[in-house]
């Protein structure tokens, strides 16, 4: 629970530290996902259950959507199918190394924002978005998913810190509840 | 058996968080005028943690930008103070080039007061008494140029003379120095005499003049030595002592600060007399209309 609350805490952090930089920066393009990198991490870590992981993906889903301003849903939807389809991958395939961990950040950026382009295409009517703003949106798709990649590394870097002082806080937590539990040692008379 | 139910309730789970974002989508799809029941209570539900995210991503999106603005505006600054650095150094180089530009100006102004043949010459170096106070000045003209004797003058009022000339540089005696003699008249009253110097910038005049000589009277050159041109300011009357009869001693501060001097005009040669002959030479025009028919 406490790594899944620390994953989100971070994946919020980055989302709202992007946007941040972004805005000062005035960029709109090479923006990278980073929920979709932490995304492809708890789709692989293999150390929680499917639930637990799909949670995790529809929330960081939900806090993008509320960063991007999307339609509420949107990319909680787009997050929860791709968390499914990553977490099936990962029963056959292994990610590890930088490169792996940069093309498969890749391949889920591009298929988040294939399947959020496909939900706001079908619902673009209700929604009032124009149909034109989508289609010259699908065109930049690429940058999205290039700089994804490259800042796979970085965000699992991260991670690998997030998970480093879990365990030392584990660690500690144990020791401590050792020695309050121990039972000092008795010589018979 | 178990591990079908638990993959079972996965699913079922799966499915359930799945339709969270369905529903919300959903809700989201509706007309604000036409919601159900169910579509309020979603929004209900996640407007304040729609607005609590919101309000903490602004936070944090804000910390970052005014970090970053931080560091821009440093940048700003240093480039800024760079900048003034840089416009301080020119204001103080315009500044002397306009300085140069008056003193320059107000030297060819000379050229039309004094009627003299003038060599405008730069003074390169003083020599003062102990008690700073300047006796002896040098121009960067040699004898190419000049010779010993003659008048020098700036644009406020008469220098002294050429005393002695080197190949690159001349040395002037000021009219304070004890050995210059300049004869002069007082402006107002026209009482002559002749000016010695008496050092550390005074010089001493004896004249006499009906007309009482006041404090602040202007002394100027008579012009009958031949070396100076005539009317140029020497100085002004500081003090004034009565002697014998209608005579008068008159202690007289120079026009010219010494100290200040960048610039003087060593006087070439005395301004030709007047032509007395010139209005006899002018061709007188011809009477028209009583002119012989040829």
């Amino acid at each position: 629970m406490l790594r899944a609350s620390l994953l989100v805490a971070l994946g919020w952090i980055l989302s709202a530290g992007i946007a941040g930089l972004s805005h000062a920066f005035a960029l709109t393009l090479v923006l990278p996902a980073t929920s979709v990198i932490l995304l492809c991490h708890v789709a692989f870590d293999r150390e929680r259950t499917l639930p637990a992981g799909m949670a995790i993906a529809i929330i960081l889903g939900y806090i993008e959507d509320l960063h991007q301003g999307l339609p509420t849903g949107t990319l909680s939807l787009a997050f929860g199918l791709v968390y499914l389809a990553l977490a099936w991958l990962s029963l056959r395939l292994a990610v590890q190394g930088n490169v792996v961990r940069a093309l498969t950040a890749l391949c889920a950026c591009f298929a988040v924002d294939l399947l959020t382009w496909l939900i706001l295409v079908l619902l673009a009517d209700p929604l009032g978005i124009s149909r034109e703003g989508l289609r010259s949106g699908l065109q930049m798709i690429h940058w999205h998913a290039l700089a994804t990649m490259l800042a796979a590394p970085a965000v699992w870097g991260m991670i690998a810190g997030l998970d480093a002082l879990i365990a030392r806080l584990r660690r500690n937590s144990v020791k401590s509840a050792n020695q309050t539990h121990s039972i000092p040692f008795k010589h018979d008379p | 058996m178990a591990a079908s139910s638990r993959t079972f309730r996965d699913l079922a789970l799966v499915l359930i968080l799945l339709g969270i974002p369905v529903l919300l989508l959903r809700s989201a799809a509706q007309e604000p005028h036409r919601l159900s029941s169910f579509d309020r209570a979603v929004r209900r539900i996640g407007g304040p943690l729609e607005a609590g995210l919101g309000y903490a991503a602004m936070t944090v999106g804000s910390f970052f930008e005014r970090w970053l603005l931080q560091a821009r505006l440093q940048e700003i600054n240093s480039e800024l103070g760079a900048e003034n650095r840089e416009l301080r150094l020119r204001l103080r180089e315009l500044l002397r080039i306009e300085e140069e530009n008056r003193e320059l100006r107000r030297s060819l102004q000379m050229r039309d007061k004094v009627a003299e043949d003038m060599l405008a010459a730069e003074v390169t170096a003083f020599e003062q008494s102990p008690y700073f106070r300047v006796l002896k000045i040098v121009l960067d003209r040699g004898d190419r140029f000049v010779r010993p004797g003659m008048a020098v003058l700036a644009d406020t009022g008469v220098v002294g003379r050429v005393d002695r000339v080197a190949d690159d540089r001349s040395d002037v005696m000021l009219i304070t120095d004890p050995r210059s003699k300049v004869a002069v008249e007082v402006a107002r009253t026209r009482a002559a005499g002749i000016l010695e110097g008496a050092g550390e910038d005074r010089c001493i005049v004896d004249v006499a003049s009906e007309t009482p000589v006041e404090v602040g009277d202007l002394i100027q050159t008579t012009g009958v030595d031949d070396l100076f041109p005539k009317g140029h300011p020497v100085g002004r009357v500081t003090a004034v002592e009565n002697l014998v009869g209608d005579q008068q001693r008159l202690e007289v501060l120079p026009a010219v600060r010494f100290d200040r001097l960048n610039m003087a005009w060593v006087i070439l040669a005395s301004a030709p007399p007047p032509d007395g002959q010139a209005d006899l030479r002018q061709e007188r025009p011809a009477a028209r209309g009583l002119q012989p028919i040829h």
